[in-house]
């Protein structure tokens, strides 16, 4: 038996050949930089050498930061975190190692971190990065990427440096700046108390219920209460008291009685909790009263007018029924006379209420009564300086007078037929009759004129209306030409 | 009669936790998860833990990838990170 049998070396060769094949890959794997470390066989035993240092160095080091690091391969994958990261992420370095580490994270948060990465190819980049905790407050980090080498690899070193604190100091701060532009722009008076009733707070719209500066003062000491139910029970220490117990107070009327101008007020205060459920401090605010106080009274004082009024008028109307029926035959000449005195009534407080129940011209409430006969513009009337104003009650008397005046002379005078002319004219003062004001109406150009066999309710109406005071009266003068009226206006009607 | 599957058998040599060893691990599992599900048996070596293994398959270069099953042995050096390359050196077994 030979030991170079054929066989023998053709196993020989493909054995060395594959050898020489496993020597050329690794030479090429180690040139080709696709590994990081090699065994050596030593004296004793075989030992194996990391490739560009060993890894402890930059471990212990991480290890030691206090934010939270990660070294990351070229791909992402966590080569090594620190325990701060492990913590944060709530998983262990044998969970991370080997993954990537934006998996690690919550989606939103895993593209900002992998956003991050890909900015840090070459340079050095940094972004605010948000971790959600769900009913927990966000951690807020600084997330820094750096390019790196680890031995013969490229990757980053990623660093989270908390800024929770920081942000949520920022976001109080807005908020404090936000709440003092709202307490500011606030018309009623905002004060902010805190727990020991010392007001920190305090909008311009205060100083009308402290004339001085309110800050570090005690609020029941500067700004005493009345509480109108209270009968003295409350007072306003004890409604702070209350408040910063968590009972909120809604709108109680409240006398401030040390305010520079006593004034009634609105009071609301309610429980000031700036972090979480924790009272720390009371809000109070106090609407000022007078106004609508003002308006009530007005309110008041107009009902009883208008109440006074409606029962002047009902009587009025019950009077004015009375005595057309008295003065007419038949329930067709009742219903016509009632029912225009009516409308001249409605027709002056028309006027009335057009001027707020302040006064009226004695000429537009002529014009007024003359209108559904004739245009007051028209050639048939002339109206002479009667732009005096009256009061509401000579108004209405005036006002009968005018419809009855109008009405005879469009049935029976001179604006019966075409060419009558009925003249409405000042006379002046009538010092006789303590300086009543006296106008005439003076008919012309109708028919002739005899003096009526009985008076009816339309001449009681003139004669008597404005009889309430000495100085009002009115007198007829049945002249055959055409009828006149003398009426005196009672000098204290004239406005 | 029913015939038993061949043996398949992968050895990954790594030293510690170097970039590259643990890039080789993640690729291995991805590989085997997405590509070769159930058909090899992984075992994973760390030399720094026990440098004389390497004796046996004659490992230099960390990492290598040794398919010990079925013959031939081949190696595979590197952080496995090339995915056609390592399915081309694993699946020649199956001519084989």
């Amino acid at each position: 038996m030979t030991a170079d049998s054929p066989s023998n070396k053709d196993l020989l060769i493909a054995d060395l050949r594959l050898r020489l094949a496993d020597a050329e890959e690794t030479l090429r794997a180690i040139r080709e930089n696709e590994v990081d470390a090699l065994v050596m066989r030593g004296p004793l035993a075989e030992e194996v050498f990391t490739i560009g240092g060993e890894t402890d160095s930059y471990r212990t080091f991480m290890e030691v930061m206090e934010p939270g690091a990660a070294a990351l391969d070229g791909s992402g994958r966590v080569l090594y975190a620190n325990s701060t990261l492990t913590r944060l992420l709530g998983t262990s370095l044998a969970e991370l190692q080997g993954k990537l580490l934006v998996d690690a994270f919550a989606a939103d948060t895993a593209k900002e971190i992998g956003r991050l990465l890909s900015e840090a190819h070459t340079t050095r980049h940094s972004r605010e990065v948000r971790f959600p905790r769900g009913e927990e407050i966000d951690l807020h980090f600084i997330a820094v990427a750096s390019p790196l080498q680890f031995g013969t690899t490229s990757g980053h070193a990623v660093t989270f440096a908390n800024v929770t604190e920081r942000v949520l100091h920022e976001g109080a701060e807005q908020s404090e700046h936000a709440a003092r532009a709202v307490i500011a722009s606030a018309n009623e008076a905002v004060l902010v108390c805190d727990r020991n009733g010392i007001i920190t707070h305090a909008n311009a719209a205060a100083g009308a219920v402290y004339d001085g500066n309110p800050i570090g003062r005690i609020f029941a000491e500067i700004i005493p209460l009345l509480f109108h139910d209270s009968a003295g029970i409350l007072q306003a220490d004890d409604m702070i008291a209350m408040v910063i117990a968590g009972t909120p107070l809604r709108g109680i009327e409240a006398t401030a009685t040390k305010a520079p101008t006593v004034k009634d007020y609105l009071v609301s205060a309610a429980p000031l909790r700036i972090a979480g459920d924790r009272i720390s401090g009371a809000v109070v605010t106090m609407v000022d009263l007078s106004r609508r106080k003002a308006a009530e009274k007005q309110q008041h004082l107009l009902t009883r007018e208008l109440d006074h009024r409606i029962k002047n008028t009902l009587a009025l109307v019950v009077s004015i029924s009375a005595r057309t029926a008295s003065n007419t035959d038949t329930v067709q000449a009742f219903q016509k006379a009632f029912t225009g005195r009516i409308q001249a009534l409605a027709a002056t407080h028309s006027l009335l209420l057009a001027s707020s129940w302040s006064s009226l011209k004695l000429g537009d409430i002529i014009r007024s009564e003359l209108a559904p006969y004739i245009d007051a513009a028209a050639d048939q009337v002339t109206i002479e300086d009667l732009n005096v104003a009256i009061t509401p009650r000579a108004a209405i008397a005036f006002g009968l007078i005018a419809h009855e005046l109008t009405t005879n002379a469009a049935k029976y005078g001179a604006l019966s037929q075409p060419g009558g002319h009925v003249a409405v004219r000042a006379l002046g003062r009538d010092n006789e009759k303590s300086g009543a004001f006296v106008l005439e109406w003076r008919e012309s150009g109708g028919p002739r004129v005899t003096p009526p066999e009985r008076k009816g309710f339309g001449h009681t109406v003139i004669a008597r209306s404005l009889q309430y005071s000495p100085g009002g009266s009115a007198e007829f003068d049945f002249d055959p030409s055409g009828v006149a009226c003398r009426v005196s206006i009672p000098a204290e009607d004239i406005c | 009669m029913a015939t038993a599957k061949p043996p398949r058998k992968l050895i990954l040599y790594v030293a510690g936790q170097t970039p590259k060893s643990l890039a080789a691990i993640a690729n291995l599992e991805r590989i085997c998860a997405q590509d070769l599900p159930g058909q090899y048996e992984v075992k994973v070596i760390d030399l720094r833990q026990d440098p004389k293994l390497a004796r046996e398959h004659g490992i230099v270069a960390i990492p290598t990838l040794v398919r010990e099953l079925p013959v031939p042995l081949r190696k595979l050096i590197g952080d496995l990170s090339d995915t056609h390359k390592v399915l081309v050196n694993l699946k020649l077994s199956d001519s084989a």
